[in-house]
């Protein structure tokens, strides 16, 4: 069995003459969640499509839980999927259709599974509900919970939060922080504060092609850079470079200083320093804070 | 793959196929849709047999009248619509005598009736099941589906779904037609109506099955399930112009084999007393429903959802 639950190698998907994704490759290891990030075309959703055999990749190889998602069949018991924009299919209520799709997975007590997964949404109530009855909320709440049931050892989650109320969406966030090292989830998203939160690696695409990947720290410099916010007083930058280990200091805007430091250095340590430093030379501090915001790494690379 | 890995992979295969078809009937026997279909093929049916039901019957009565008026006796008036009945069924079995003999005790107006639902049966059929997966490709709600079952399962088990429901839908109809035949034909017995409803049934459902997979492929390959209607439809009449065709070339014509390649070709026989020409026919039927389950298979099994 290998270390990683998916890996994709120079994966390209066609529509005709449109190219929806490019020689794209990265791999998500056991256990981690990981994100996948990109603007609206950026192939997220063709990307995630094709790792649940919705798909078939133009040209490259794709791995899903050591089998080809193509097989027939290959996928049943490891992966659990919420697609983007499938719609439930109407006629039916949601516990019967649970306990269906449950049974289908040959799960061994389908509707308990299905009471768990619907309690694990916080959507147990609507268990004799219709499906064409259900709001925006709810329905993907029900997608939600199908592709939780049977706790498979891939989860892949598009857009699992979009469309939900703060509330709910929060619920949905705990759901999968409690799957964090025991099963691998994939999540697609555009809301980078949540998959910053919640993602210990992630792959930013951009039409098409792969921007970057790595883990979270990697993308947002966590291990290389800091920020300080400046309450009061003169900061002079250069001094700072003069610290060890600092490579680069300048201010951005009128008080955030950014620190940039070397890839072997202790980030404590030089935050450390830099802090004493500018407190020495009379200048308050209000915080500092690791890296840079995904959203800034995001928005820098695209 | 070794043979035990592929004994356990068919076998997954089936079960799949079981519970998509156990939960796919409940949802249909259940829906509304259904009852409607029902109901209209019903009432087609029933208007259809009201009026052979009454042409035969005013048929009937004509006759006797310009008998009696040419002075025919009871027996000479029996003899000549006896003859009239055999010129009718020498008609719709094409002279067959063998059917012929076998059809003898079934009323004129139930072969009729069979004849004109078989006719439009493919026609219920694809407003029955155009949409049976076209309706799940096309909101995507197949996804859910073959992350957990094989793409073959849930295409046979929509097929075996829509063939159940025919299968139902058939046996109801042929039953009203012979309960109507029975009451209206006193000489028709129990024991005939009985044998010749099972007979009636059984040609019925061989029949229907092919254009079920028919209806099953046209589903496969388009993605809307308006589409897949119009092409279904499309089939339907060139299936029956190949028919017409091929027989008006006769049997010298350059165009007489484009009937073969037509299912409602091989219909006539499917009442064949002779297990030889009921075996030709079924097989036919058997091999059009293979072939068109095959494409299906192919299609879906191609397609990104």
């Amino acid at each position: 069995m290998s270390d990683l639950a998916i890996e994709l190698f120079g994966i390209t998907k066609r529509f005709g003459p449109k190219v929806a994704v490019n020689g794209v490759s990265f791999s998500v290891p056991r256990g981690a969640v990981y994100g996948l990030i990109g603007p609206n075309g950026a192939g997220k959703t063709t990307t995630f499509s094709m790792m649940c055999g919705y798909l078939y990749p133009s040209e490259g190889t794709l791995t899903v839980m050591d089998v080809d998602p193509s097989t027939p069949g290959a996928l049943k018991g490891r992966v659990g999927a919420l697609p983007q924009d499938a719609v439930l299919p109407p006629g039916w209520e949601v516990g019967a259709l649970l306990t269906y799709w449950a049974k289908l997975s040959g799960l061994a007590t389908p509707e308990n599974e299905a009471r768990e997964a619907l309690d694990q949404v916080g959507l147990l109530d609507a268990w004799k509900v219709q499906t064409q009855a259900l709001s925006h909320g709810m329905a993907k709440r029900t997608a939600m919970a199908q592709a939780l049931m049977g706790r498979p050892p891939l989860v892949l989650l598009d857009e699992p939060t979009a469309g939900l109320d703060p509330r709910i969406a929060a619920q949905v966030r705990q759901v999968i922080k409690d799957m964090k090292g025991r099963q691998t989830v994939v999540v697609s998203s555009h809301n980078l504060q949540e998959l910053e939160e919640l993602c210990d690696a992630a792959a930013i695409l951009d039409k098409g092609t792969l921007a970057q990947a790595g883990s979270m720290s990697e993308l947002t410099g966590q291990g290389a850079e800091f920020r300080v916010q400046i309450a009061s007083g003169t900061v002079i930058p250069p001094e700072l470079t003069t610290l060890p280990d600092v490579t680069d200091a300048r201010m951005e805007g009128e008080s955030i200083l950014v620190v940039r430091f070397g890839g072997q250095a202790k980030p404590e340590q030089v935050i450390s320093r830099v802090v004493a430093h500018l407190l020495q030379s009379g200048v308050l501090i209000l915080g500092v804070s690791r890296g840079r915001r995904l959203e800034d790494r995001v928005l820098q690379l695209l | 793959m070794c043979k035990s890995d592929r004994v356990t992979h068919t076998l997954d295969g089936l079960k799949e196929t079981l519970v998509i078809f156990g939960a796919e009937f409940r949802r249909a026997v259940r829906s509304g849709r259904a009852v409607v279909l029902l109901g209209l093929y019903s009432m087609f049916s029933a208007l259809v047999l009201l009026v052979i039901g009454k042409l035969t019957s005013d048929l009937r009565a004509t006759m006797n009248e310009r008998l009696a008026g040419a002075g025919a006796d009871a027996e000479s008036t029996a003899r000549m619509m006896e003859e009239t009945r055999k010129g009718v069924l020498g008609f719709l079995t094409s002279n067959d005598t063998s059917m012929m003999e076998a059809l003898a005790q079934v009323p004129i107006e139930v072969l009729l009736v069979f004849k004109v639902t078989l006719f439009f049966l493919p026609a219920y059929v694809a407003l029955m099941g155009f949409d049976q997966i076209s309706g799940e490709v096309a909101p995507r709600s197949m996804r859910y589906l073959t992350v957990r079952a094989r793409r073959s399962s849930v295409l046979l088990g929509k097929f075996l779904t829509q063939a159940a429901l025919l299968v139902g839908l058939v046996l109801v109809i042929d039953l009203a037609i012979f309960v109507y035949a029975r009451i209206a034909n006193p000489d028709f017995g129990f024991a005939a109506m009985s044998l010749n409803l099972l007979k009636f049934w059984l040609a019925a459902i061989v029949f229907s099955l092919a254009y079920v997979a028919l209806t099953t492929l046209c589903s496969s390959v388009f993605r809307t399930p308006g589409v897949s209607l119009v092409f279904n439809f499309i089939l339907l009449f060139v299936f029956w112009l190949m028919d017409t065709v091929g027989r008006a070339s006769g049997e010298t014509g350059a165009l007489r084999f484009l009937r073969y390649l037509s299912p409602s070709n091989y219909a006539g026989d499917l009442l064949h007393p002779n297990i030889t020409e009921f075996g030709v026919s079924g097989a036919a039927y058997a091999a059009f429903a293979t072939l068109f389950l095959l494409g299906a298979y192919g299609a879906l099994r191609a397609r990104d959802l």
